[in-house]
C-alpha cells in the first residue's frame, strides 16, 4: 500500500510517497532506504548512508551526517503551527520566575526585559520583542511556569 | 588502608564513573538519589542505593543533613563528592569529618581558603603566582562595585566570590550595561551559592584558559599531572577541552606547571585540584596568570587521564586514606593527545538553552582511544532539575590531528534524539580551521558563532529517513510533543 505524506523542513514542504518496499521518494526523486526495527536506517543504493530517526508526535528527529534535522509531518485537517505573534510571551521551557519587571498598561519597547526566569541554576531574561504596550501579566514571583504558558501579553 | 563502603554524593556520569572506581578497587559504594532520579544508571551503577529527598537539588544533592544521615544509614566510612554539588563546601567537609567519615578531597579549610577568590588572589600573589590586575571592592553595593569596575577599567569581568562554573559571573563592557549585570551576577551568586560577595578584575581579551591538575599527599608530595586547555567554552563553561595544549612552548609549560606546584603548596592543599590559568597571548610572549583553584575532581580529568595513563580517582581513594601518593614528578609523563567533548542538552541556536525531555534515541559509539562516561540510557528522560551535561566523550591518539578526527568520526556516530543537544555543533567546533589550526580562546564560539550555528537545510537522505521512522502512527492528540524548545515559536532574544 503507498502512503503519502508531506514533511516540512522549516517553512519547507516536501512530498513523499512511501511504497511496500520501502522506496521512498522525495519531491519525485527515488531515494531507496532500508529501514530497520531499532531507530536505524540505511539509505542510498548500497545502503551506505546511516541514520537513526525518531517520532514523537507530528515531529521526525533525524541524525544524519553528524546533524540532526526537525522535521514535522503534516496531518490532515490540521493547521500547521505558525511563528507566534509577538503578542504573546511564553515561557520557553519549566522554570521558576524570579521577578517581573512591568506592570500592565506599562509602555516597553524592543528589547526590555520583562520577566526574569531561572531554570537549571540560571537566569533567563525575557525580553520584548517589539515596542507595545504590556496587556497583562499572568505570573508572579515565585510561580513555577510551564512551556508554552503565556507569562505576558503585549498589544 | 583503605575504605570499606564509599557514598558517592552526586549523580550522572560522575557518580557512574566514581562507582566504576570503587568496583575496580574493591570498595562497596552507595548511591544516592533524589525522585527524579530513582531509575538513573547512576543507581544502577553502585552497589545499593539510597534515597535522600525530593526532586530539587536544594533538597536532595545538595542537603547536608540528608546526605550525612544516608552515609550514617548505610554504614560508610567515607563520601566522595564528585564534582558540582557539595564538592567545594568547606561547611560539608567539615560535617562529614564531625560524623566520623572521611572526604575525599582536601581538608575542608583549604576549600574555604582556596574558595574565597578574594583570600585565593592574596595567597598567590604571595607565593609568587602572578595573577590578573584587579580590585576587590570593599563597598558590595551596586555603586561600590561599579566603582570597583571604573578603577580597573573596562571591559571587566564582575564575579561571584564564591562561584565557579561560570554562575554569578557577568562581562561588562561599559557603564551602561554595568548596574543590570551587577544585580544579575548578585542574584545568581545568592542562588547558586548562597553568597553575593562580587568582585572585579579587568578583562583579558582573548585569553586561553589553560589549567594544570594537581596532585598531593597529606606527606608533603605534591605533582602535577600537565595541562589541559579549556579555551572552548559556551556561557563560560567549558565544552571542549585537550591536553597537551597546542599553544603551550616547553618553557612555558614548565614555568606554568612549577606555578601550579608552588600554588597547591602555598595552599597546604591535599588530594586532587586543578590550578586554573588566563594565557594572554598578546603582547611579546605569553604570559599565564593565576585564575582561580579549583578543590576537586574536575568535569575534564578524563583528558589527563588519558595522556599521563593514570587513574585520578584510585589516587584520591589513596590519598584521602592517609596513603603517599602513587608516582613520583619523574614516573609522570605527557603522551600523545586527547580531547574531550561534553555532551549537553542545550540548543546552541537558542543561547545553550538547556533541554529536558525523554531521550527518544541515544546510542553510544565505541572504539580504539574512545572513551565515554555517561549518566543516561535510550528511553530515560533527563529532567529539568539538574546540570544538563549528558556524556564526556574524550578520544585519545598519538597526535592532535588523529585525536580531532577520532572524536569528530565519534561523535557522527553518536545519535541522540528526542530532545536537542550541541552534538552537532561540537562537530561544527572541531571541523572549524581555527580549531583544527590550534588558534584557540575564549571568545572562539561567539567569534565562530555564523559557522557554528548556520541552519543547515535538511537533504532527500534526512527526508526519506523521516518517512520510514518507526512509530508512524497518528495520534489523536498533538499535547505529546516532548517538553523541548521550539525555535520557531519560542521568545527571541535570550539573553546570556
Amino acid at each position: 500500500m503507498e502512503r503519502r505524506i508531506v514533511i516540512h523542513d522549516g517553512e519547507m514542504p516536501h512530498r513523499i510517497t512511501v511504497d511496500d518496499n520501502r522506496t521512498v521518494i522525495v519531491d519525485g526523486t527515488s531515494v531507496p532506504v532500508i529501514g530497520g526495527p531499532d531507530s536505524e536506517v540505511r539509505i542510498g543504493e548500497n545502503g551506505t548512508v546511516r541514520a537513526w530517526v525518531a517520532a514523537s508526535g507530528d515531529t521526525r528527529w533525524v541524525y544524519l551526517g553528524g546533524r540532526v534535522y526537525e522535521l514535522e509531518v503534516e496531518r490532515a485537517g490540521r493547521r500547521r503551527r505558525s511563528a507566534s505573534g509577538p503578542s504573546s510571551l511564553s515561557a520557553p521551557m519549566p522554570a521558576t520566575v524570579i521577578r517581573v519587571e512591568v506592570s500592565p498598561g506599562e509602555q516597553v519597547q524592543r528589547g526590555d526585559t520583562l520577566v526574569i526566569l531561572e531554570a537549571m541554576k540560571m537566569e533567563l531574561p525575557i525580553r520584548a520583542a517589539a515596542d507595545g504596550t504590556v496587556a497583562s501579566v499572568s505570573c508572579k514571583p515565585g510561580d513555577l511556569v510551564q512551556p508554552g504558558m503565556a507569562l505576558i501579553e503585549i498589544e | 588502608m583503605t575504605f570499606r563502603r564509599v557514598l558517592i554524593a552526586n549523580r550522572g556520569e560522575i557518580a557512574v564513573r566514581i562507582a566504576r572506581a570503587c568496583r575496580e578497587a574493591g570498595i562497596e559504594s552507595v548511591a544516592i538519589y533524589s525522585d527524579a532520579d530513582r531509575d538513573a544508571p547512576h543507581v544502577r551503577a553502585a552497589d545499593r542505593a539510597i534515597r535522600v529527598g525530593p526532586a530539587p537539588s536544594s533538597q536532595s544533592y545538595l542537603s547536608v543533613p540528608a546526605i550525612l544521615e544516608a552515609a550514617r544509614a548505610t554504614s560508610c566510612d567515607a563520601v566522595h563528592p564528585g564534582y558540582g554539588f557539595l564538592s567545594e563546601n568547606a561547611a560539608f567537609a567539615s560535617a562529614c569529618d564531625d560524623a566520623g567519615l572521611t572526604f575525599i578531597g582536601p581538608p575542608a579549610a583549604v576549600i574555604s581558603r582556596m574558595g574565597s577568590k578574594v583570600g585565593a588572589r592574596q595567597l598567590m600573589s604571595g607565593a609568587g603566582v602572578p595573577v590578573v590586575p584587579g580590585d576587590t571592592p570593599h563597598d558590595q553595593s551596586d555603586s561600590g562595585v561599579l566603582q570597583s569596575a571604573e578603577r580597573a577599567g573596562f571591559p571587566v569581568l564582575v564575579k561571584a566570590s564564591a562561584g565557579g562554573g561560570g554562575k554569578g559571573m557577568r562581562a561588562i563592557r561599559d557603564r551602561g550595561q554595568a548596574l543590570e549585570a551587577i544585580a544579575a551576577a548578585r542574584r545568581e551568586a545568592v542562588s547558586a551559592f548562597n553568597d553575593g560577595t562580587l568582585y572585579v578584575e579587568r578583562l583579558i581579551e582573548r585569553p586561553r584558559h589553560i589549567e594544570v591538575q594537581i596532585f598531593a599527599d597529606a606527606h608533603g608530595n605534591v605533582v602535577h599531572l600537565f595541562e589541559r586547555e579549556c579555551s572552548i567554552q559556551r556561557r563560560h563553561q567549558k565544552i571542549i577541552e585537550e591536553s597537551p595544549s597546542p599553544a603551550l612552548t616547553a618553557g612555558v609549560r614548565s614555568a606554568m606547571t612549577e606555578a601550579a606546584v608552588a600554588a597547591a603548596r602555598a595552599a597546604g592543599y591535599v588530594n586532587a585540584g586543578t590550578i586554573e590559568f588566563l594565557l594572554d597571548e598578546s603582547g611579546d610572549g605569553s604570559r599565564f596568570y593565576f585564575l582561580e583553584m579549583n578543590t576537586r575532581l574536575q568535569v575534564e580529568h578524563p583528558v589527563t587521564e588519558a595522556v599521563t595513563g593514570v587513574d585520578l580517582v584510585q589516587a584520591q581513594f589513596v590519598v584521602a586514606a592517609g596513603g603517599r601518593l602513587p608516582w613520583t614528578q619523574a614516573s609522570l609523563t605527557q603522551r600523545g593527545h586527547a580531547i574531550e567533548c561534553r555532551v549537553y542538552a542545550e540548543d546552541p541556536a537558542a543561547g545553550f538553552l538547556p533541554q529536558a525531555g525523554a531521550l527518544l534515541v541515544y546510542r553510544e559509539p565505541a572504539g580504539p582511544g574512545i572513551r565515554i562516561d555517561s549518566g543516561v540510557v535510550e528511553g530515560g528522560a533527563v529532567p529539568v532539575h539538574y546540570d544538563p551535561l549528558l556524556a564526556k566523550l574524550t578520544a585519545s591518539a598519538e597526535s592532535r590531528d588523529a585525536a580531532i578526527a577520532r572524536a569528530r568520526a565519534a561523535l557522527e556516530m553518536f545519535p541522540i534524539l528526542g530532545i536537542r543537544t550541541n552534538v552537532p555543533f561540537l562537530i561544527r567546533v572541531l571541523d572549524e580551521s581555527d580549531f583544527r589550526a590550534g588558534r584557540l580562546h575564549t571568545g572562539f564560539i561567539d567569534e565562530h558563532a555564523p559557522d557554528l550555528l548556520a541552519r543547515s537545510t535538511a537533504p532527500l537522505e534526512a527526508l526519506a529517513a523521516a518517512a520510514v521512522a518507526p512509530g508512524e502512527t497518528p495520534r489523536t492528540s498533538a499535547s505529546v510533543r516532548p517538553t523541548t524548545i521550539d525555535p520557531w515559536t519560542s521568545v527571541r532574544g535570550w539573553g546570556r
